[in-house]
């Protein structure tokens, strides 16, 4: 996340994506950073899936990640 | 503040005095009733009832700058005190005869902790009646402070003090002027900004509490009609407001009048020309790329600011010959800055002949009336109009004559050059009538620089006239 | 807590905000930063395959480690080279 809010302080539109065990880290961090930065969050477990679920993963995460470097 | 009636004694262990006076306070209280109050050390003295007030809260509200000092408290307030160890003044206030038999009649007391240096100001913003009203900004754990400037767009590219409370309040004992009284309307978006508001921005520039009134009276002088900051910001010309400070604040303050005066090195000069576009970029919203529309710019933009060497000058104080006499600024409307080689000239004609091919070149030599100019003398060749006896006005009379000439001269076309004054205007005053470069008092001169170098500068201005910008004196104030 | 006064004239927000959304990716082009945990290179493929697949120019970006933010010269080329920045996959 540091490094979307340093890129974001560098006038790049960025979001990451953290499995959905990362929300509550996620929401300090913005708050220490002093930035809302924008991110998509993928359902736990991720080490042990395999590579058709880590694309259905993907694929179900695409258009929150479009959302959120689009203005649409 | 409601006090426990009976005797109050303020003190700290840290005090040979009230280490001395021990024992009077164990006889007051057994006379009556006392309450001690102490800065540091609630264990001293043992025995008796103690208040903790080592957050300095009490004392602060008691005004304590002397400990010991004793208060008799009636009803809850405060009836009369006394500071220090004086026998005769402790017994009158207490009407216990017989105190401290075996020590000196008088004592003197030590600093209270409320009055150290920076705590007393702590305190003050802790507890004392909140004067600040703008709008706080709390930092982010992670955040830096000098980052956080930048990110909010506070900063005119180089880094900027961040203004702190503490920084801010500090700022604003440089002048008794209240911090909400209203200083200017600052253009482009026409905001009401007080005085407080520019102690921001000064914190910000680097200026120390003493800059402060100059600060106040550069923004007010930038914000009148007549100086129209809002066109010196909007043109794509490189314009910005130039300071030129006369009288006995700028040795007060440390300026520079001397060598480097228009150059770096020197807080004073440095901080204020910066404040007043900081005040320009954040209160009134004139920014590069919006309102902001110069073309190219120029380094002045950062910060133009010095003092008028009135000593070595040969004329009178600038500010003085425009009518404000004592400590006063002048803004000019500067579009850059550059020198005047001569280093041959012993006779004033021959040098002012040298100033004049430089000032034909303001905005451009074809263009008469149009633009204003400052035209900084330097002291080696102030010297050579002082040993010939030419005041400002000798000098502005030959200079007038040398840059007068006849309007067919100047006219587009004329030496290749397209640019020049209308053909039309030229043929409604008459090809032969001659026109001067600088339209009735549009040529200032200040006098400043070191005393080796014969070189003076030229600062060319913006455009003169209604819809233009017209120089601005006013006194500085406290 | 630190808190500074502000020095303007307070007709905006102070906060710090994100930048401002395009309206599309056309003609961006998107970083995909890959923070180098397990996984995180499937996802960014497909991913990348979607972007592509919907006409968006991608170039693909990886730290040397998860465990510390990217190094600041790869910070800067990222920065250089594209407009929007997508980075996974933090577990």
């Amino acid at each position: 996340m540091h490094d979307i809010a340093d890129l974001e302080a560098r006038g790049l539109v960025g979001v990451f994506l953290a499995s959905s065990e990362f929300q509550d880290a996620a929401d300090a961090q913005s708050r220490a950073l002093g930035l809302a930065v924008s991110y998509v969050l993928v359902p736990h477990p991720i080490q042990d899936r395999t590579d058709e679920e880590m694309t259905a993963l993907a694929d179900a995460a695409y258009d929150a990640v479009l959302a959120a470097i689009t203005d649409r | 503040m409601q006090l426990p009636d009976g005797w109050v004694v303020v003190l700290k262990r840290d005090c040979p005095t009230c280490t001395l006076v021990e024992p009077v306070l164990h006889q007051l209280a057994d006379a009556g009733g006392l309450t001690v109050y102490s800065q540091d050390d609630p264990g001293f003295p043992a025995g008796l009832t103690v208040v903790d007030d080592s957050e300095l809260e009490s004392s602060w509200r008691l005004q304590v700058d002397t400990v010991p000092t004793l208060l008799r408290v009636e009803d809850g307030a405060e009836v009369a005190r006394a500071v220090g160890w004086l026998r005769s003044s402790w017994e009158e206030l207490t009407g216990v005869t017989g105190l401290g038999p075996d020590l000196p009649d008088h004592r003197p007391g030590c600093g209270s902790r409320s009055v150290e240096w920076g705590v007393e100001e702590e305190l003050d913003r802790r507890y004392g009646e909140r004067i600040l009203t703008a709008r706080t900004v709390e930092l982010a754990d992670l955040e830096d402070e000098y980052e956080a400037a930048y990110a909010r767009g506070w900063t005119d590219g180089l880094p900027v003090v961040p203004p702190t409370e503490a920084r801010v309040l500090a700022m604003l004992k440089g002048t008794s002027r209240a911090p909400d009284e209203v200083v200017a309307v600052v253009p482009p978006d026409l905001v009401e900004c007080t005085v407080e508001k520019v102690a921001v921005n000064a914190v910000l520039a680097g200026c120390l509490p003493e800059h402060l009134p100059v600060v106040l009276a550069a923004v007010a002088a930038a914000c009148t009609d007549g100086f129209n900051m809002h066109g010196v910001l909007a043109t794509t010309m490189p314009a910005g407001p130039v300071v030129v400070v006369n009288g006995p604040v700028a040795r007060a303050i440390g300026m520079n009048s001397g060598v480097n005066a228009l150059g770096q090195g020197n807080r004073a000069n440095a901080t204020i020309g910066r404040a007043l576009q900081l005040v320009v970029r954040n209160v009134g919203g004139g920014r590069p790329g919006e309102v902001d529309r110069g073309s190219q710019g120029q380094p002045g933009k950062y910060t133009a600011c010095f003092a008028e060497d009135e000593e070595g000058s040969p004329f009178d104080p600038l500010a003085e010959s425009r009518g404000v006499e004592g400590s006063a600024l002048t803004l000019f409307a500067g579009c850059g800055w550059w020198p005047v080689v001569d280093q041959l000239s012993r006779t004033p004609e021959s040098l002012a002949r040298s100033l004049a091919a430089g000032l034909r070149g303001v905005g451009h030599p074809k263009l008469a009336i149009v633009f204003d100019a400052l035209l900084v003398l330097s002291p080696e060749h102030g010297r050579v109009f002082r040993e010939a006896g030419w005041d400002r006005a000798r000098l502005l009379a030959e200079l007038d004559g040398l840059l007068t000439v006849p309007a067919a001269e100047l006219s587009r076309g004329v030496d290749g050059m397209a640019e020049g004054m209308p053909p039309a205007m030229i043929a409604g005053w008459g090809q032969a009538v001659p026109l001067p470069k600088f339209r009735p008092g549009g040529l200032l001169i200040a006098h400043a620089g070191g005393t080796a170098g014969l070189f003076s500068t030229i600062v060319p201005g913006w455009v003169s006239g209604a819809g233009g910008s017209e120089p601005t004196t006013v006194p500085i104030g406290a | 807590m630190r808190v500074l006064l502000d020095p303007t004239s307070e007709r905006v927000p102070s906060t710090r905000t994100l930048n401002p959304r395009p309206a599309s990716l056309d003609g961006l082009t998107v970083g995909l930063l890959d923070i180098s945990k397990a996984r995180g290179d499937v996802l960014l493929d497909r991913l990348e395959s979607r972007l592509v697949a919907d006409g968006v120019t991608v170039r693909r970006y990886a730290k040397p480690t998860f465990a510390k933010p990217a190094p600041v010269d790869l910070r800067h080329e990222i920065a250089v080279q594209c407009e929007v920045v997508i980075e996974a996959l933090a577990d």
